[in-house]
């Protein structure tokens, strides 16, 4: 909260009514001459045109799905199809108000979309422009295809051929498609047109829309954006946090004036009145008309209002007024289009939960032939002229259909011959000091800065005599995260960090402190407590081309961003076959003394999915090395950090924490302590209760134990880590995860494969117990200590001779516990 | 109270038997004395009594296991006595340090039946163990429920030293051999009982780099570049041995005690090459180009690798400025002090292998150069001499040309004139 907010009780306490504003529900009126007057009659007719070949390019699909075959081109499509039979007007009509440099976001069934955004794109265009685009997109991949196809009239007609091509190629998973196949029907994309990532979860694309819109306003880029999503999405939590965190007050009362207001983002529900099977009006919900949940909002009520989404000049009108409210910073914006599809939610839909006669009754106010009927009505058209627009458009498809059904015009990625095609775009490992060029925005110059302080300590935790040195004076961990930070914050302008207490408070562990003197709200600022949104709007930022650092205050609030960590922030990468980059760190802190969900360590949940890079320092020295690493790459990292090392000064690394920049080796393990008869490798703060263990094993049984830190969990150089376990012959790893599936189960079978035949025992894994976290001064039963590796190494590695262990870590005790699920 | 019947110690030599079938199923009577069932050793077939009366509670292998000696194959006792007996029977050593501490349960005991036929040893230990000719087998495991680790290995050699022959303990030394499996404990290692270890493949990985990499270019050009032929051939090695032999108890003031087979062999080289120019002759950009003096290659063993340092105008030297001149070059490679200058401009390369055994090879020619001899073993060859068949030592000679610019027969010629100066050596020296 920051001080120049009063909050008043004698304001807060008064009496008072909420008004809200009213909504419009269908408010638009046609008005054919008016209508004329605002648009051209070649406009007219494309809409129709449009509206015809999205209906087609759908029909074609449910034909292939349903019957095998269309037009005589046979063809069995494996994948998803959600169609949008029903559904043209709405997206047609949205993509009458926008121009290319608006993006678009949508959903599992946004076929549509993509088609109407490409072709208003096409026409916005210069043929030079549309040229390169098409040269430039995947090396020209699509177009090569494209071109043999056909003669065209001119680059227009060659881009409609190569966006339907690129399209139907990337929902067949041909390496000519927008994404080399690897989106498919439900994630296809294309970002020279602003048509970008949609998304399989229903609602994924509202806080990364935002995200985006996010981008343009700090980064003053042209432009809005539209998250296109359903109407039953508006109950999940992350489309909430999204409409939150997109009206915040401190956009107005905070954030420079002259940036211009909020974010640019239209919440655009494509309400066909199903959510799958469900019904959220008079079902599932109680909203009544989608568009009064704005009213929930902010005191504008998103300026919601109900749009028929059957009159493509309705919803052309409404998206236009929704824009400019946009660009003057007024947003957010939210539009409830009502529509509806004919098709089922996917083929395997039997419609069991409506009636034959709901659909004819919408079939009989369908949108194409309604408006091909006023066109002809109005004199725009006649109906020999939309015969033959029908015609055209029958061909396009058909002839772009064979080539993107044919395997040798329209291969698969060949995995049967590189098989790690698909793994080489899982990382862009780029180095990328900055994203932009233009001056980094900041408050103060860096020198002025809270670093004048932090440079100024020692830099290193013990004096000559290995004594520990005053800690307020020394640089601690949280210091060296700080350092990393304001590094990285004036060399790339993109750069932005949010959270919860991220400015004034300087986060929850005080790592930010100083950051709020450096650098303007809209680079530093709080979030709402939506850590789906946090996650989820950093994704949106980072594919738009900017570097995301969002924080979240515990590890253990992850589970509220898991679809935006495990889903989102893992993916996009590859799914966009690396059209797209992801710099994004995601800072997580792992608590302590906190009790059950506030304590764990979520490290190898994390590990285990692909897509996301995992580091853990637990030095000053490496945390510095390691943040600065992951804020100057090009890819997702959740960046683990532990409460219980934030006031830790740099013991271990001799020089201490450098002043200057430096990077530590990305996936290297360091031996922090060399030994010949048991190597203790460690993830986290677990390292120096490993060197205490160390000590004591060196003290009291003559032992020369190796500890080893990971530091990283993905990637990991496992040389060093076999090297030490051929040495020494007897491995033990340790760290507070619970110990059931954790990452060091991974490391263990990895060492094992790696070094079978030097292992005097099989390497004994110590993690957390199976248990909730319990009350701190419990703590020492629960996670690992020097007590519980020493008993661990005597009874799983080593007996001790003369030694009594405090607790069972024999090998019984896997099988007696593991029995009982504890 | 049950009691264990025990596979018994059927001789010093048995370890263990194979069950091959029970007579007495298990709830049935028996008696001290009873048959109980039927085994096989290695050397015979064999009946087992019962040495316990009451229920047979619990068979304890099944048939086709084996079992070591001295271990439980049967439970005997009252009914009732029986979980607890399993139990016991199938325990762990009480050294076991926290097993009776901590308690113990039905889970952790399913794991130790199962092991309890099977040498627990850690890989490492194992390895340990064959490496030094250890039969570990006997030997008390002081890791985690018994296992024999790296430990106890080390101990049982410092307890072990005499009990391996001297030819088996080099023979392990080096790491290529181990003990063969089922070798018993109590008897010395000799040779016999040691089998070959089964190497890793691809133990290290070493990238091509310096004087090897160039070396591995130029062999490859060398072959794809020329027509290669080598033609094999043996000189009488009589002269050359009794010359040597000469040289080498000559008076050390003459400083020829030195001369070595190899610097003879160069010697007739430089000496008969001249009448060949054909031979000591460079070949490239389609051009023969024959030269004047013998500039001779020697090839050089060297850590780094193969060398070639050049004799130069070896025609013109005495046997003893090429024995000095020789050693002076083969010590300068090996020391790494050779001049790239030193390294060129060869006419024709002798390649001795011969002190190694070889007795005929197939030289790789050092292009340009077009001629390249390679020096074998001496070796007896029989000769028929008036008549008789006599055995005269022989010098393996293999000649590489490129056979593009010089066609077999004049090789052939060299080789024989090369042949008869060596068989001659002494007064070749003298001209």
């Amino acid at each position: 909260m920051p001080k120049s907010l009063t909050i008043d009780p004698a304001e807060a306490r008064q009496p008072a009514l909420i008004r809200a504003p009213e909504l419009p529900v269908n408010a638009y009126i046609s008005d054919p001459a008016a209508e004329a007057e605002r648009y051209t009659r070649a406009q007219l007719v494309d809409v129709y045109h449009d509206m015809l070949l999205i209906r087609e390019f759908e029909t074609a699909l449910d034909n292939f799905k349903k019957q095998g075959a269309y037009r005589g081109i046979e063809y069995n499509h494996a994948g998803p199809a959600h169609l949008s039979i029903g559904q043209e007007a709405a997206a047609v009509g949205q993509c009458l108000a926008l121009e290319a440099q608006d993006f678009i976001l949508g959903s599992h069934r946004s076929h549509g979309e993509i088609l109407a955004k490409g072709l208003a794109a096409i026409r916005q265009l210069d043929e030079a422009q549309l040229l390169e685009i098409m040269e430039r997109y995947s090396g020209g991949a699509a177009l090569r295809v494209v071109e043999a196809l056909d003669a065209y009239s001119d680059a227009r007609a060659l881009a409609q051929a190569w966006l339907v091509y690129g399209t139907y190629a990337e929902i067949f998973a041909r390496e000519t498609g927008f994404n080399k196949g690897m989106g498919g029907s439900m994630h296809t994309f294309l970002p020279p047109f602003g048509i970008m990532p949609n998304n399989a979860i229903v609602g994924g694309s509202a806080d990364i829309a935002l995200g985006m819109a996010l981008f343009k306003r700090v980064n003053r880029a042209p432009g809005i954006v539209i998250a296109n999503i359903g109407d039953s999405s508006v109950a999940s939590g992350p489309v909430w946090e999204a409409m939150n965190f997109a009206a915040m007050d401190q956009y107005h009362t905070l954030w420079d004036a002259e940036l211009g207001g909020a974010p640019p983002i239209l919440f655009n529900f494509m309400n066909n009145f199903y959510g799958m099977g469900g019904q959220p009006q008079g079902e599932t919900l109680g909203f009544g008309m989608l568009a009064r949940v704005g009213l929930a909002i902010n005191a504008a009520a998103m300026h919601s209002e109900r749009v028929d989404g059957y009159n493509p000049l309705a919803v052309a009108d409404a998206t236009r007024r929704k824009k400019a409210l946009l660009l003057a910073g007024a947003g957010p914006a939210m539009l409830d289009v009502i529509t509806y599809r004919y098709s089922g939610h996917s083929p395997s839909d039997a419609s069991s939960y409506r009636g034959r006669d709901e659909v004819d009754l919408w079939r009989a106010q369908d949108s194409i032939s309604g408006f091909g009927d006023t066109l002809c009505a109005e004199g725009h058209a006649d109906s020999s002229a939309l015969e033959d627009i029908k015609a055209c458009t029958v061909d396009l498809i058909e002839r772009v259909l064979r080539a993107a059904v044919d395997l040798d015009a329209s291969p698969r990625l060949p995995l049967n011959v590189s098989g790690d095609a698909i793994a080489a775009m899982m990382f862009s490992n780029e180095r990328a000091e900055a994203l932009d060029e233009r001056q980094p925005e900041v408050l103060q110059a860096k020198e002025d800065s809270r670093l004048q302080i932090t440079s100024g300590k020692h830099r290193f935790g013990l004096d000559e005599a290995g004594r520990p040195l005053p800690k307020l004076k020394t640089l601690t961990y949280a210091e060296a995260i700080f350092e990393a930070m304001i590094h990285r914050f004036y060399e790339d302008p993109t750069m932005i960090a949010f959270g919860e207490e991220n400015r004034d408070w300087g986060g929850a562990f005080g790592a930010y402190r100083g950051l709020t003197e450096a650098l303007p709200y809209h680079r530093l600022f709080n979030t709402p407590i939506s850590e789906a949104a946090i996650v989820g709007v950093a994704v949106g930022y980072a594919l738009a081309g900017g570097r995301a650092a969002p924080e979240l205050m515990y590890c253990d609030f992850m589970g509220r961003a898991g679809d935006e960590i495990f889903n989102q922030m893992a993916k996009w990468q590859a799914m966009s076959a690396n059209v797209l980059r992801m710099p994004l760190v995601l800072r997580v802190s792992v608590g302590m003394k906190y009790g059950a969900q506030h304590s764990q360590d979520w490290s190898s949940i994390v590990a285990h999915i692909p897509g996301l890079k995992v580091y853990f320092p637990a030095t000053p020295y490496d945390a510095k090395g390691m943040l600065n690493l992951a804020l100057r790459g090009t890819d997702p990292v959740v960046f683990f950090e532990s409460q219980r090392l934030y006031s830790q000064p740099e013991t271990l690394f001799a020089g201490g924490v450098p002043t200057d920049y430096y990077e530590v080796e990305e996936g290297e393990p360091y031996v922090h302590r060399a030994g010949s008869d048991i190597s203790i490798i460690t993830i986290g703060a677990t390292l120096y209760r490993a060197l205490e263990a160390a000590d004591r094993l060196e003290r009291e049984h003559g032992l020369s134990a190796e500890v080893i830190d990971a530091r990283f969990l993905n990637p990991l150089n496992y040389a060093p880590l076999a090297a030490s376990a051929r040495k020494t012959g007897k491995v033990l790893l340790a760290s507070d995860a619970s110990e059931r599936g954790s990452f060091l189960h991974t490391m263990a079978s990895n060492i094992s494969q790696l070094a079978f035949d030097y292992l005097d025992g099989p390497v004994a894994v110590l993690g957390s117990r199976n248990w909730i976290t319990p009350p701190a001064e419990l703590d020492e039963h629960f996670f690992p200590g020097a007590d519980g590796m020493i008993d661990i190494i005597h009874q799983r590695l080593l007996p001790l001779p003369g030694y009594r262990p405090r607790s069972e870590q024999g090998a019984g005790a896997i099988s007696q516990r593991a029995r009982a699920g504890v | 109270m049950a009691e264990a019947v025990v596979m018994p110690k059927l001789g010093n030599t048995v370890e263990s038997a194979v069950i091959l079938g029970w007579h007495v199923a298990v709830g049935a009577e028996v008696s001290a004395g009873d048959l109980l069932c039927e085994i096989e050793t290695d050397k015979a077939t064999l009946e087992i009594e019962s040495t316990a009366s009451g229920i047979l509670l619990a068979q304890l292998c099944a048939v086709g296991d084996e079992v070591p000696v001295l271990s439980a194959i049967a439970l005997v006792g009252s009914v009732g006595s029986q979980g607890e007996s399993i139990a016991e029977f199938t325990a762990e050593t009480p050294s076991q340090p926290t097993a009776s501490a901590m308690g113990r349960n039905e889970a952790l005991e399913d794991f130790e039946h199962v092991e309890k036929n099977i040498v627990k040893i850690s890989p490492r230990a194992r390895n340990l163990a064959q490496r030094n000719g250890i039969n570990y087998e006997n030997i008390d495991g002081s890791g985690p429920r018994g296992r024999i680790i790296e430990r106890d290995i080390e101990a049982a050699l410092r307890e072990l030293p005499a009990k391996v022959t001297p030819v088996a303990q080099a023979m392990l030394d080096s790491g290529d051999f181990k003990l063969a499996e089922g070798h018993p404990g109590d008897r010395r290692v000799s040779k016999a009982d040691l089998t070959p270890v089964e190497r890793e493949r691809a133990a290290k990985a070493i990238p091509l780099a310096g004087l090897r990499k160039t070396i591995a270019r130029r062999l490859r050009e060398s072959l794809t570049t020329t027509a290669q032929l080598t033609l094999n051939a043996t000189a009488d090695a009589r002269a050359l041995q009794a010359y040597r032999r000469r040289l080498k108890t000559s008076e050390a003031g003459l400083g020829l005690a030195a001369v070595s087979i190899n610097d003879l062999l160069l010697f007739a080289v430089a000496r008969t090459l001249p009448e060949f120019p054909a031979l000591n002759s460079l070949f490239e950009h389609e051009t023969i180009v024959q030269l004047d003096s013998v500039h001779l290659g020697l090839a050089v063993d060297s850590e780094r690798g193969l060398m070639a340092p050049v004799l130069r105008n070896a025609e013109s030297l005495s046997l003893k400025q090429i024995s000095a001149e020789a050693r002076r070059l083969a010590e300068a490679c090996r020391a790494g002090s050779i001049q790239p200058d030193e390294l060129s401009g060869g006419s024709f390369t002798v390649s001795n292998l011969g002190a190694l055994g070889i007795e005929s090879f197939t030289p790789i020619l050092n292009p340009p150069q077009v001629g390249l001899l390679g020096v074998g073993s001496i070796n007896l060859k029989p000769v028929q001499q008036d008549g008789e068949v006599a055995f005269v030592p022989h010098i393996g000679l293999s000649l590489t040309i490129n056979h593009q610019v010089i066609d077999g027969a004049p090789a052939a010629r060299f080789l024989q004139k090369l042949g008869a100066n060596l068989a001659q050596i002494d007064l070749l020296v003298a001209t």
